[in-house]
């Protein structure tokens, strides 16, 4: 019997940085906390966040995070490609596990966000309201720690849920926990 | 079980269907029993009897899922959509298809074929055939000839189908845009040099379009290994599912126009069809319940293995022509070789009419072929029988050599009469 038997999707909408793709959540069927550093060190270009914990990293275009009982992944091409990309990621987890005795887990960051990877999932309207000119800028102090997420204020707002919870997915990366609720 | 009016007309269960069905080789698989429907030998229409997984998949999601797939956010519509990429990844798989975004499902391999065949040729463009096509094939060409001056070219097969691949090269021009060809005839079985038609199609840079309707299956088909471009077949025949299912797979780098517009689920907000596949051939609600057939059948046929229903239906082909070859007076079609055509056989009784022998065998005997020309007028054109037709017996996976032995006795006592 394999350690992970199923990822089943449980929410799929458009994603909200890129209206033609979509961006869903997942759930496995077991906890995966345990391989999270495991697969740190196999994916090679992810961000672990021990405190989460979470672990997030690009495949190809697409962005996923794995959290111990829920998979998320933002700007999939359809749901044909995000079924055929779990797919590869039951796998890759399943072939971490089956040889972690020979991994060495790696508990550090070993990816981080660009500002522009970042700015698409703020709202993109440059209303200044964290004071900062455009919110391109306010990725970018982001990045260098200068600013929190909390500081951009309509990202709280209603319309903005979805947009919110991309958003923490990708800060995450850097350490920043996701805010209570989905 | 040799009379055939005892035969006909039973009840489904009649003690002895149990020995039947093992005799089929089937493990208690089959859907019902074949005691009250006689020897099926249309398989090459479609196939029967299918796989009891299949009729329990379409219940299962008809009782239990129902939901259209790629458009909610509520489990059951997920799991629909689920069942459908379950299926595409299996065809993906007996296919030799690594990314299963690039099957994409239709109605049937005519739908397939005409998207295929109207969504990559436009005026001006030259296309190279062969003489063997179904209509399927054949029609969608002659309807773009005659709307979009698109110009076609014919390769001729010899008597008994078989194409000479340098006859395909021979016919190409500079404006050549496509090259489209069956994998087997549904006439005559014959298998066409797919690998080597293939490798010229490389070499000029031209796509091959490859009508597998008789071959997906019931003979190995490697997409990828071959290089095939665009592959269009039927999930009503090899491949066990039920009618009104079917795909194609297209090639990644080769855009084609689709054939119909409209809504694909997740992506709303474009004003066209979307660009990425499957969703951009998928417009409408998908058949998810005949898919949810299909994605089953498919399984069965990994699970039984291609080779080993090759090797099965090779077998009862080789005793029904050799059968058919100890009868006087029959003219039969075709390579009549196992090895170079599908359990597809066509044949006269010379002095009987085609349609009066389906009509005997199915009246007499209990047996089920099919008679005509077979919406393949090109194909009996080759063979010498566009004007009388021919009789077409097509083995499934399901006959047995009873049955093969049965349809041959059937066969001499017709011909013995008409002698
Ligand atoms: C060679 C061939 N091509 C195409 C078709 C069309 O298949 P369908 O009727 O499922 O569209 C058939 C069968 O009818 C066939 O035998
Ligand atoms: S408050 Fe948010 S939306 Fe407004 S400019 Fe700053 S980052 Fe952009």
């Amino acid at each position: 019997m394999p350690f992970l038997e199923d990822i089943a999707i449980a929410f799929i909408e458009p994603c909200v940085a890129d209206p033609g793709r979509v961006r869903l959540y997942a759930e496995p069927s077991r906890d995966l906390a345990e391989v999270l550093p495991y697969l740190n060190a196999v994916v090679n270009h992810a961000a672990y966040n021990k405190d989460g914990p979470s672990l997030t990293f690009m495949k190809e275009f697409r962005l996923i995070t794995i959290y111990p009982r829920r998979i998320t992944m933002s700007k999939a091409q359809n749901t044909t490609d995000a079924w055929q990309v779990l797919d590869w990621l039951k796998d890759l987890i399943n072939d971490t596990y089956d040889r972690r005795g020979s991994i060495t887990p790696v508990h550090g960051v070993r990816w981080r966000p660009t500002a522009l990877q970042i700015y698409e999932w703020l709202p993109r309207t440059n209303c200044k309201a964290c004071g900062e000119p455009t919110c391109l800028a306010f990725a970018v102090k982001l990045l260098l720690g200068e600013r929190t997420p909390q500081e951009c204020e309509p990202l709280f707002l209603p319309e903005h849920a979805s947009l919110r919870r991309a958003f923490f997915e990708i800060v995450a990366a850097f350490g920043y926990p996701a805010p209570p609720g989905r | 079980m040799t009379d055939s009016t005892e035969r006909w007309g039973k009840p489904v269960c009649v003690p002895g269907d149990e020995d039947r069905d093992q005799e089929r080789g089937s493990g208690g698989c089959l859907a019902g029993s074949m005691a009250d429907v006689g020897i099926y030998m249309d398989n090459a229409a479609s196939s029967f009897p299918k796989p009891e997984a299949v009729i329990e998949a379409m219940a299962d999601f008809l009782r239990n899922v129902g939901g259209s797939s790629g458009r909610g956010a509520y489990r059951k519509a997920l799991e629909a959509d689920k069942i459908v990429f379950r299926a595409r990844q299996a065809v993906a798989r007996l296919l030799g298809v690594a990314d299963v975004s690039r099957v994409v499902f239709t109605a049937n391999a005519t739908e397939s074929l005409n998207l295929a065949i109207k969504g990559l040729l436009s005026p001006g463009d030259h296309v190279v055939t062969t003489s063997m096509e179904h209509n399927a094939v054949w029609r969608p060409l002659k309807a773009v000839e005659r709307r979009r001056g698109v110009t076609i070219s014919q390769a001729s097969c010899a008597h008994d189908g078989t194409l000479d691949p340098a006859d395909i090269e021979a016919l190409l021009r500079p404006n050549t845009r496509l090259i489209v060809m069956t994998h087997a005839s549904n006439v005559t079985g014959t298998l066409m040099p797919v690998a080597e038609a293939a490798a010229i199609a490389r070499a000029r840079g031209i796509p091959l379009l490859v009508d597998c309707a008789q071959t997906a299956g019931v003979h190995p088909i490697d997409i990828e290994r071959l290089g095939l471009d665009l592959v269009a077949f039927t999930g009503h025949k090899g491949l066990m599912g039920p009618t009104g299912t079917g795909g194609l797979y297209v090639r990644g780098g080769l855009d084609l126009v689709p054939l119909k517009d409209g809504g694909t689920g997740g992506d709303s907000m474009l004003e066209h069809q979307p660009e990425w596949l499957p969703d951009r051939f998928e417009a409408g609600t998908l058949n998810v319940c005949g898919i949810a057939g299909l994605g089953a059948g498919v399984r069965f046929v990994l699970e039984e293995g291609v080779e080993r229903i090759r090797e099965k239906e090779a077998g009862l082909l080789r005793r029904l022509l050799d059968g058919l070859s100890e009868i006087p007076g029959l003219e039969v079609y075709g390579p009549r070789d196992p090895a170079r055509q599908v359990a597809v056989v066509s044949l006269n009784v010379r002095g009987v009419p085609a349609e009066e022998v389906a009509s005997r065998l199915d009246r007499e005997y209990g047996i089920m072929v099919r008679a005509g020309l077979h919406c393949a007028p090109c194909a009996h054109r080759t063979i010498g029988t566009i004007q009388r037709g021919a009789v077409r017996i097509s083995l499934g996976y399901f006959n047995t050599e009873g049955d093969v032995d049965r349809c041959v006795e059937a066969l001499a006592g017709i011909a013995r009469a008409a002698g």
